[in-house]
């Protein structure tokens, strides 16, 4: 009861004052601990559709990025076909390592 | 209107306001219309909203304390107390996304997010900012996300290539997801609403009721690709704020 009235004087101004140091302290102890923040991406049950699609074009992407890249060096060094094979399975590989991941979070949440 | 039946239409850009300074095309366009609508709606609600600013919010006050919430939690779930530095900035990019899917909906209204280019700079802000970040808290140190530990010494040139290839995919897919989601959703939608005019007023019901249940669902879609850009925006902060480990 008396925790909701405004501090006015003696007991409980002292008390508010109290809870501000110990609050302080806490606060200043957090950060050390707060190293180890682990994302929790996607933990509402609705977004089942969002990680599906994410899943999907993060697939996709990967292999235009990597493809592209192989593309743009093989313009560069003039030796077409190579790189844009290469960086095509690269591309691939990022993609499922990306999908993997997504998945790995995923995981954690349920 | 008449002649253009193309479900593709209503992504065409048209001048409102010609402006044209030094050469460069600067001309007010039905997009910049409604980013700016958006933005000012935005801003009104939020204001309007938490202008009683009572202990015991009304309806109003409490859905802006809602979204304030909501994005503050997702902040501080994902990229940690650190991450709360850039609240602000992941606030303002899920409400204008937000606010821009959502007047889309409304027939007639442009929705700007339907286009890449506008989604692909919102992704580029995030992605170059994180970089940014990244280097400036860790130095050289923020490369280490680029070399997982515990890969062989003759593997890791191929394993720093292929997470490179990760990093840069980042952008593209925050762009693409937001875009395609927006655009195949707008266009499904046209699409069933041109079946309803060649069906007629007989068989014409199906595909209007289908366009009901479809503009429900994209409601949906339109605050769950809010949500995701926002949430994979914070995801990537993270990995610029703490030392990455995976």
């Amino acid at each position: 009861m008396s925790e909701s009235e405004p501090p006015t004087e003696g007991e409980p101004a002292k008390r508010l004052n109290d809870l501000d140091d110990r609050l302080r302290r806490l606060r200043e102890r957090a950060p050390e601990e707060e190293e180890k923040v682990v994302p929790r991406g996607g933990n509402s049950p609705q977004s089942a559709y969002g990680f599906a699609f994410r899943i999907g074009v993060e697939l996709v992407v990967a292999l235009a990025v990597g493809g592209g890249i192989g593309w743009l060096l093989d313009r560069w060094l003039g030796t077409l076909p190579l790189f844009l094979l290469v960086f095509f399975v690269l591309g691939a590989v990022a993609g499922l390592l990306n999908v993997f991941r997504a998945a790995k979070q995923m995981n954690r949440d349920v | 209107m008449a002649e253009g039946a193309s479900p593709l239409e209503q992504f065409a850009i048209h001048r409102i306001v010609d402006i044209h300074i030094g050469g460069i095309d600067a001309s007010l366009t039905n997009s910049g219309l409604a980013m700016i609508t958006a933005i000012v709606l935005v801003t009104l609600f939020l204001t309007l909203g938490m202008r009683r600013h009572a202990l015991v919010p009304g309806r109003w006050q409490s859905m802006a304390e809602m979204s304030y919430e909501f994005v503050a939690n997702m902040v501080r779930e994902n990229a940690g107390h650190a991450g709360m530095r850039y609240f602000p900035f992941i606030f303002t990019l899920f409400m204008f996304i937000l606010f821009c899917n959502l007047l889309g909906l409304i027939p007639y209204n442009f929705t700007p997010t339907s286009h890449i280019i506008v989604t692909f700079v919102m992704a580029m802000v995030v992605f170059l900012g994180v970089t940014v970040i990244g280097f400036a808290r860790n130095g050289a140190g923020f490369l280490r996300l680029f070399v997982p530990s515990g890969v062989p010494i003759f593997l890791l040139p191929l394993i720093v290539i292929i997470e490179v290839i990760s990093y840069l995919t980042r952008p593209i897919s925050l762009a693409i997801r937001l875009f395609a989601n927006m655009m195949a959703g707008h266009t499904m939608l046209k699409v069933f609403a041109t079946f309803v005019v060649s069906l007629g007023i007989l068989a014409g019901w199906a595909p209007l009721a289908f366009i009901v249940a479809l503009t429900g669902l994209e409601l949906l879609i339109a605050f769950l690709q809010a949500y995701v850009f926002a949430i994979l925006s914070c995801i990537y902060l993270n990995d610029a704020l703490h030392q990455p480990h995976h």
